[in-house]
């Protein structure tokens, strides 16, 4: 009984949210890898995308009033996108993968790497697993790979997932893993921007000792996490900007030195913060308001965004200098 | 009757299960067969061949051995957890078994020897990459001792392939292989009316059609190859559709009957080994077997899932 009331909520959900065009891309996105029980070979349920989709486009339009620039530049076949990472939870992951779905000429299905630590979790691990994630493995990068996937990393890691909030969009040292990846199969490398998640969670104190004690990778305290119990897991009603950066294409060897792969990251990294910056400089102090399409003209003028623009290309040469 | 001395002469192990029947009936046309097992023939089945009731560790399979000239040897006989009530018992009977016999195969030149594994093998781990591929670690022994046996015969196999390159030894890694004549646990599971799952969990799993896997064995023995070879179906799916699919309703108990609440259900049977299974994927690559065999399955994941339960079974 339960069961087929659910069903039929869902139903009603995917029809009000979804049009018939949405719904097509959704399949068209997935649908070359269905077998014959409804799934891909990675497990990803497309009725548990549409129905995520539909529940997450109010959120998505309306509450994040998410603008997404630059999808087009992402090529066919394998791609390995490259994004900033911050916001105490993989806020701006869905963000992509949101934006790749309904936002991009071409719809794409997202792979993301989620935490090991993840597949411990009930529910959690078997959720991501039926959106098409998998875990974070360099064989299952490559495999997502070498059959032509969109597949998203974070090589900053998820330490700076937990960076408090004077330290937004500074970018952490990339990890090098990515770049030998995408060598090893002749992946092109598209830089990933998203601007307005690191606002979204405030963490004012990250608190080590207590993350230590739980294992868990940082224990954040935002204005209204934890005071506010449940209520403080409601991010707050930031802005949200993604830009794709034009694809970057690599070659060498996999197995070359770190100090060869360095450089090649060092190129990614800046990529990545020159699309961090030109969606700050547009963004301006409009944290909170305005809707994604006016941005640009309205923020062209405002003289406020100059002083962004130097702190944080300030922010690039001491990662420049390291390497 | 010329005709049939010429016919190639093979052992097949555990023809009184539900696999072998079917590589059986493969094979009967084309070989003189000579079937073993420790199980008696289950009534109503007549075996095409020579068939004893033996233990593979007994004296009687040298002399099997010494009668005949097997050109090649299909082990596919291991003996399921809970025959025996003890499980040093089992794995007497399974390894030092499977070494005795394979032993015989050495000292006797048999040519071609093929032997059933099990993906299980390789240990449900929550850190498993999707795919895993013949030259992943086994590690189903580190948590379930139950698992220990098919770890070692695994181990017994790829040591005998690697130390006898004059023989061709093809050790095959199924997945889960299942259907209306088999009697393994999760074929026994998909067809009863309640089956078990981890609340919260729903790993990928793949399933193979029995007749598909009779095919891959018989793809075993007849192509030119030797190695080690992970054998799977169509698909992936997660386990509670599967467990929709077949026909069964999904109860969430099973993480419970593991836990120390489930102390006084466990005389029901539930396989406490296979709980790891219920939460962590364990997929496995076929693509070698794919490539070097030739193997394509025909029956897909949903057709085999809906056939489990089909008529012509004969249940425990």
């Amino acid at each position: 009984m339960v069961h087929l009331m659910l069903d039929q909520w869902r139903k009603k959900l995917v029809e009000s949210q979804l049009t018939p065009e949405l719904v097509e891309k959704i399949d068209q996105a997935v649908n070359r890898r269905i077998n014959s029980a409804g799934f891909d070979p990675w497990g990803l349920d497309p009725e548990t995308v549409k129905n995520v989709v539909a529940a997450m486009l109010p959120v998505y339009r309306k509450y994040f009033r998410v603008d997404s620039v630059g999808a087009e530049k992402i090529p066919e076949g394998r791609v390995l996108l490259v994004s900033n990472h911050g916001g105490q939870i993989p806020l701006d992951g869905f963000i992509i993968g949101m934006s790749l779905i309904v936002d991009a000429p071409k719809p794409r299905i997202v792979r993301g790497m989620f935490e090991r630590w993840a597949t411990h979790l009930p529910f959690v691990g078997s959720f991501f697993g039926k959106l098409g994630q998998v875990v974070g493995d360099q064989r299952n990068c490559l495999d997502l790979l070498s059959r032509e996937e969109a597949v998203l990393v974070f090589p900053e890691g998820v330490q700076a997932c937990g960076k408090t909030v004077q330290h937004r969009y500074e970018l952490m040292r990339f990890g090098s893993g990515f770049m030998r990846l995408a060598l090893e199969a002749g992946t092109p490398i598209i830089p990933v921007a998203v601007i307005g998640c690191e606002e979204a969670y405030p963490s004012l104190l990250n608190i080590k000792p207590l993350a230590k004690l739980l294992s868990a990778p940082y224990v954040p305290i935002t204005p209204l996490f934890p005071f506010l119990g449940p209520l403080g897991l409601i991010p707050l009603p930031t802005r949200i900007s993604v830009r794709f950066g034009e694809p970057l294409r690599f070659e060498g060897d996999p197995d070359a030195p770190d100090t060869e792969i360095d450089l090649k990251v060092e190129r990614v990294r800046a990529a990545v913060q020159a699309e961090l910056s030109e969606g700050l400089r547009l963004r301006g102090d409009r944290l909170f308001t305005g809707s994604g399409a006016h941005a640009e003209a309205t923020v062209e003028t405002d003289t406020a965004n100059t002083e962004v623009v130097e702190t944080t290309e300030e922010k690039v040469i001491p990662g420049d200098g390291k390497n | 009757m010329e005709k049939t001395e010429l016919k190639p002469k093979l052992l097949i192990t555990g023809v009184a299960g539900g696999l072998a029947q079917l590589v059986v009936d493969l094979l009967a046309r084309k070989y003189r067969l000579v079937g073993i097992d420790p199980r008696p023939l289950p009534d109503g089945i007549r075996f095409p061949g020579e068939f004893a009731s033996m233990d593979y560790r007994s004296r009687r399979l040298d002399e099997l051995f010494r009668q005949h000239d097997f050109h090649a040897v299909l082990h596919l006989g291991r003996l399921p957890l809970g025959y025996l009530a003890k499980d040093s018992d089992r794995f007497n009977v399974n390894v030092l078994g499977t070494r005795h016999l394979l032993e015989l195969c050495a000292r006797h030149r048999v040519q071609n020897v093929v032997v059933c594994s099990s993906f299980h093998v390789y240990g449900a781990h929550p850190h498993n990459p999707l795919y895993l591929s013949e030259d992943d670690p086994l590690r189903a022994s580190h948590t379930f001792p139950e698992l220990v046996d098919a770890v070692e015969l695994d181990n017994t196999a790829t040591a005998f392939l690697l130390k006898h390159p004059e023989i061709r030894v093809v050790v095959l890694r199924p997945c889960n292989v299942i259907g209306p004549s088999i009697r393994n646990r999760i074929s026994t599971f998909l067809r009863s009316r309640f089956c078990p799952y981890s609340l919260g969990f729903d790993p990928p799993m793949q399933f193979l059609h029995e007749a598909d896997f009779a095919r891959a064995v018989k793809l075993a023995l007849e192509c030119p190859k030797r190695g080690v070879y992970n054998v799977a179906g169509e698909g992936v799916v997660p386990f509670t559709h599967a467990i929709r699919i077949a026909g069964a309703r999904a109860v969430p108990f099973a993480q419970l009957l593991v836990s120390p609440l489930g102390l006084p259900l466990r005389g029901l049977g539930f396989p406490l080994h296979l709980a790891d299974y219920f939460r962590f994927p364990v997929v496995i690559s076929d693509q070698p077997f794919r490539r070097e065999f030739g193997f394509r399955s025909q029956i897909t994941t949903r057709d085999a899932l809906n056939d489990v339960r089909s008529t012509g079974t004969e249940e425990e």
